[in-house]
């Protein structure tokens, strides 16, 4: 179906390839900042990912003024508190920020209080609020998969209700994302399948929700082409870089398509999912992706055929009659399944995961209707629906 | 086929279309107080909100809107409330609510379409936006309301007549009521 009418949004400048770190300091002083705060957590810096660009910095007679490396794996007002008084203390100018989804999402919190004032992050909550530009801020991702690094969105947890409060603004996106091999080199194979198949889906769901605009299509089909290319690749062979290149670059393009396309119903079930489970939103992703797609075909049938081309290729593409396109589709990205199952035994059903019970299901699916990512998928689904969904993935 | 089609709009002088839309938001406040009063899932849903709940869907800069609250297990409507609201759906235009309240898009290809700007809890914005599917459903015609919701239920006809007849009644005890 055509689209009507569409947005299409994205001032992140792109950093990307080999020695992408070395152009940090250049980028920060062509902002005219010199005094980076970098926010990062014990991961990332316990296996030396935060020393290859300290170093490179100082070569370039630059220096982080401070490193915060205590951000939890669920990002928190406290923290956030607590690295923005940092920030004033140590008199930095700009935020680097290293690592995955929490770590992005903190840095982001922390720049809308070091540039806006103040200590309650909870004034700037909501959509819209934070209307002008932030101090620098530069993103250098170490898993690619959640693409947080183009989005306009940060969730921080409130410590006194425990609610997840969301930061919509545009002004959240950092001004550069560094997309550097070494950052994801490291990354154990089981994490690299889980985080590429959370980036596959991010392409899938916005090629195939309600918000598809010609312009995230673009960006969806380049990055399931490279994934579906380069994920079983840097799995059977861990070191190799200009692979994982193709997958940083994949992640952040999906990201850009999602951005501004959304996400549907395999989120809602994810996130669902993670938070009664705690299963890895990339492996709830990968094991869901076919069962909702089966689940949308009733509708979309026509986008979901589409997703052959992108995902098997020209030759298959055009051998496969048109009405079969939807069902081979599908049937490829579960044959991508059992090649990472193979390759790192990424399970792929719910009840392989060990951490999901078959009494959990309903619970799930009653939490996946409220979840915002169902307002964008191509159908409603009601909660025997969704509940059949996470039968068929258990 | 509705006699509507897409575009029709442009020819509409955009003050009608300010009191279609003024007009259509009163119908909404007082069918949905009504269904939440008699129907089952409007009443499921309201339930599960937190009670004194606040939601206002408006037209931004603001001068069209409606805003109801949760009282006492039920929506009632609210005429002079200055808070911010928990829920707030902002259409960023006129004609993106006449678009909405003639049944030419729906509110998930609306926000789709960025004209409408939903700010607030998430999981209470989806049982709103499930409410006024439901009533949609209930209060429309089926040709009208298929195009008005994105996903029509499954829905005998009798259940709808049924559940159409007590929302309508309902609506006009409260009309007499509220005299
Ligand atoms: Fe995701």
């Amino acid at each position: 179906m055509a689209n009507e009418y569409y947005e299409f949004f994205c001032p992140v400048k792109m950093v990307a390839g080999f020695k992408a770190l070395e152009h940090i300091p250049f980028e920060l002083s062509s902002h005219d900042a010199s005094r980076p705060l970098i926010i990062t957590d014990r991961g990332v810096r316990g296996v030396g990912l935060v020393d290859i660009v300290t170093k490179a910095l100082e070569a370039a007679d630059m220096q982080a003024i401070d490193i915060f490396d205590d951000v939890p794996p669920d990002s928190s007002m406290i923290t956030v508190a607590t690295i923005a008084a940092l920030y004033r203390e140590k008199e930095c100018d700009s935020i680097l920020a290293i690592g995955g989804g929490s770590v992005i999402d903190t840095a982001k919190g922390v720049n809308i209080l070091v540039s806006e004032g103040g200590d309650d992050l909870r004034a700037y909550s909501g959509t819209g609020v934070v209307k002008s530009p932030l101090n620098p801020f530069f993103v250098i991702p170490t898993t690619a998969g959640t693409g947080s690094e183009t989005t306009n969105v940060s969730v921080i947890k409130d410590d006194k209700t425990g609610a997840k409060v969301p930061f919509v603004s545009p002004f959240l996106l950092p001004d550069a994302a560094i997309l550097d091999p070494r950052m994801t080199l490291s990354l154990p194979p089981k994490i690299t399948a889980a985080t590429g198949m959370d980036a596959l889906t991010h392409a899938v769901e916005s090629f195939t929700g309600l918000a598809k605009n010609p312009i995230s299509d673009a960006y969806a089909t380049a990055a399931m082409k490279k994934i579906v290319t380069h994920l079983p690749e840097v799995l059977k062979n861990p070191s190799d870089a200009a692979g994982r290149l193709q997958l940083a670059e994949a992640s952040t393009m999906a990201g850009i398509a999602f951005s501004n396309s959304m996400v549907g119903m395999v989120h809602s079930l994810g996130h669902s999912v993670g938070a009664k489970c705690h299963v890895p939103h990339g492996l709830c992703m990968s094991i869901l992706m076919p069962h909702v797609l089966e689940f949308n075909l009733s509708v979309s049938s026509e986008n979901i055929g589409e997703l052959l081309l992108h995902v098997a290729g020209s030759d298959v593409y055009a051998s496969t009659p048109v009405a079969e396109r939807p069902a081979k589709a599908i049937a490829t990205i579960i044959a991508l399944k059992e090649e990472m199952y193979a390759l790192c035994e990424l399970p792929r059903k719910l009840s392989e995961t060990g951490s999901v019970k078959e009494t959990d299901l309903e619970d799930i699916a009653r939490m996946a209707l409220d979840d915002g990512s169902m307002l964008l998928n191509p159908i409603d689904a009601t909660f025997e629906q969704a509940l059949s969904v996470l039968k068929k993935a258990f | 086929m509705i006699p509507i089609k897409k575009g029709f709009e442009a020819d509409i002088d955009y003050n009608y279309q300010r009191m279609y839309v003024s007009g259509m938001m009163q119908l909404i406040s007082h069918m949905l107080k009504a269904g939440s009063q008699v129907d089952d899932v409007i009443k499921t849903e309201v339930a599960e909100m937190p009670d004194g709940f606040v939601f206002r869907m408006n037209v931004m800069p603001g001068e069209l809107s409606l805003t109801m609250q949760k009282q006492q297990g039920a929506l009632v409507n609210l005429t002079n409330y200055t808070d911010k609201p928990d829920l707030t759906m902002s259409f960023k235009h006129v004609t993106f609510a006449f678009l909405v309240f003639s049944f030419q898009e729906h509110t998930a290809q609306a926000y789709a379409n960025e004209r409408l700007i939903i700010d607030g809890d998430v999981p209470t914005s989806m049982k709103v936006v499930r409410c006024l599917n439901r009533l949609q459903t209930v209060i429309l015609p089926k040709v009208v309301a298929k195009k008005a919701v994105k996903t029509y239920p499954d829905l005998e006809f009798i259940q709808k007549i049924q559940m159409t007849t007590k929302t309508y009644s309902q609506f006009l005890v409260n009309l007499v009521k509220e005299r």
